[in-house]
């Protein structure tokens, strides 16, 4: 039980920082494609 | 709608099984402290769970919506926070022996009277912040069952006091980590739906909503706001009870550096995927939505129905895994900092009283939550007071040597009476002599803390000068 709570926190963390890398990625370049 | 219900009831049956599994508390050390065993996968999911309340998802998709990126720069003040306290105060903090509370670590520096007055401020603040995440989840609620507020916030309330009161902190802990899970997955995956199917025009779509939302927010808010909400997100929530206990219960003073420092570093990426949520929701839903309802108004209309019962399952979960963190800070600081001190009590009744002070908290959360004016405007409140009340007794004596009791009473005394005082003549004065919608705790809170910190010098002095030390 302790073991999949663990893993399934690793999962939901990994999914947050790839989409917040991925926000930061399109507002760059949406910055880059306006200038 | 009978969606929404099944959903909702199916996600709290299974996490009453996860809380069932974590076992009721058999000791007061295990209740308030997990027997100090807790690992860093846990310490970690259950301080983000327990700072990812509404105010940390609701709230800011809604000023995400209305500011911009303005408030991925105040939010960042917090991650700063976070990574500071991990690498400075935490590993103190759990270095000091037979601590329970943060109140328990200011006795050890100072003396009892600090560590009951520090015990009364922790009840306190942990009832004002219980009473903002109840009426969060009352709304919540509300909008599922179509109940009227106060049943809503008592149910609420009702199912988080209950695996609270008989599992204490390790049952608080695996629920949370359990529905960190279930949000952390979920949110970003409606961002990305919202993104992928219903924003016309891409990234350079989002990039220009940003950039408006920004120098919308910018327009509307002056400096000397911007500075003050920077001070309360920086130094408000510091070290509050929940995050405490978790430093203090941490396997090793590495796991309670190391805990804080990811749990800074993953609140970078969350307020990102937050405020991107509201950037998104300004092509999707109109202009004038009220601040608390663009994450609910966004989803409902964009998401089809089974995706919206999932989202309900997401706020109930970032409700109740503040809440329950809560009520179990407030009830362990009770019974160790302000009854322990005076009543000597066996294991056994010390366990009975703080399941029975998490339920009175819980009950006084539930009333309270009327008259909490907007989510994160009652945060600021119980930010506003807990810096200056706390954090100069608690920081300075971690960190000299001979701290005097006399500076830590005036400290705490001096910062919650200028925190509440000045909050009241700033209300006074914007609702009846200069009318004005002003967000009053961020022009408060530098005042107040300096008071704090002029006290703590003026009662260190003081008690020098008089034993000669």
């Amino acid at each position: 039980m302790k073991s999949l709570i663990i893993i399934l926190v690793i999962i939901g963390a990994l999914i947050v920082i790839a989409s917040g890398v991925w926000v930061a990625i399109t507002l760059i370049t949406g910055n880059r494609h306006e200038k | 709608m009978v969606l929404s219900v099944a959903v909702v009831l199916a996600y709290v049956v299974l996490l009453t099984f996860v809380a069932v599994r974590a076992r009721a508390a058999r000791e007061f050390e295990e209740f308030s402290l997990a027997k100090r065993a807790l690992p860093l996968a846990l310490v970690f999911g259950s301080l983000a769970a327990t700072y990812v309340g509404p105010a940390f998802s609701i709230g800011f998709v809604g000023r995400g919506f209305n500011s911009g990126l303005l408030f991925l720069g105040i939010g960042l003040a917090y991650s700063i926070q976070n990574i500071l306290v991990g690498l400075f105060v935490a590993p103190r903090l759990r270095h000091l022996k037979g601590c329970h509370t943060l109140g328990d670590a200011i006795g050890q520096k100072y003396d009892q009277k600090c560590q009951v007055l520090a015990g009364i401020i922790s009840v306190g603040l942990c009832a004002g912040f219980a009473a903002v995440m109840a009426k969060a989840g009352g709304g919540v609620l509300r909008d599922v069952f179509g109940l009227p507020l106060w049943s809503s916030v008592f149910i609420v309330v009702a199912v988080t006091a209950l695996y609270t009161t008989f599992g204490g902190l390790r049952a608080s802990v695996i629920t949370d980590a359990f529905q960190f899970s279930s949000f952390a997955i979920l949110l970003p995956i409606t961002l990305l739906f919202v993104l992928a199917f219903h924003l016309k025009g891409g990234a350079a779509t989002f990039t220009s909503q940003a950039s408006a939302a920004t120098t919308n927010g910018l327009s509307v808010t002056s400096p000397i706001e911007i500075i003050g909400l920077l001070a309360a997100f920086l130094l408000g929530e510091t070290l509050i009870p929940p995050y405490a206990n978790r430093a203090l219960a941490s396997k090793t003073t590495r796991v309670s550096r190391n805990g804080f420092i990811l749990a800074g570093l993953f609140s970078v990426f969350w307020f990102m995927v937050m405020i991107a949520l509201g950037i998104t929701a300004r092509s999707i839903i109109p202009a004038d939505t009220g601040e608390d309802f663009v994450l609910l108004n966004m989803v409902k209309s964009t998401v089809p129905a089974g995706g919206y019962a999932l989202l309900l399952v997401v706020l109930v979960s970032v409700v109740m895994s503040s809440l329950d963190s809560l009520l179990n800070a407030g009830a362990v600081a009770f019974t160790q900092d302000i009854l322990k001190p005076f009543v000597k009590l066996p294991d056994t009744s010390a366990l009975n009283v703080g399941r029975a002070a998490t339920i009175v908290i819980a009950l006084v959360a539930a009333a309270g939550a009327v008259a909490v004016p907007s989510i994160i405007g009652g945060l600021l409140i119980c930010y506003t007071i807990w810096a200056p009340a706390i954090l100069p007794t608690l920081i300075i004596g971690l960190w000299i040597k001979r701290p005097h009791p006399l500076a830590g009473i005036l400290s705490m005394g001096v910062g919650t009476v200028v925190a509440i005082t000045l909050w009241i003549i700033l209300w006074l004065i914007f609702k009846f002599v200069y009318p004005a919608n002003v967000e009053i705790p961020p022009l408060i809170i530098i005042p107040a803390l300096g008071a704090a910190l002029l006290a703590y010098a003026l009662g260190h002095w003081i008690q020098r000068s008089k034993s000669g030390v």
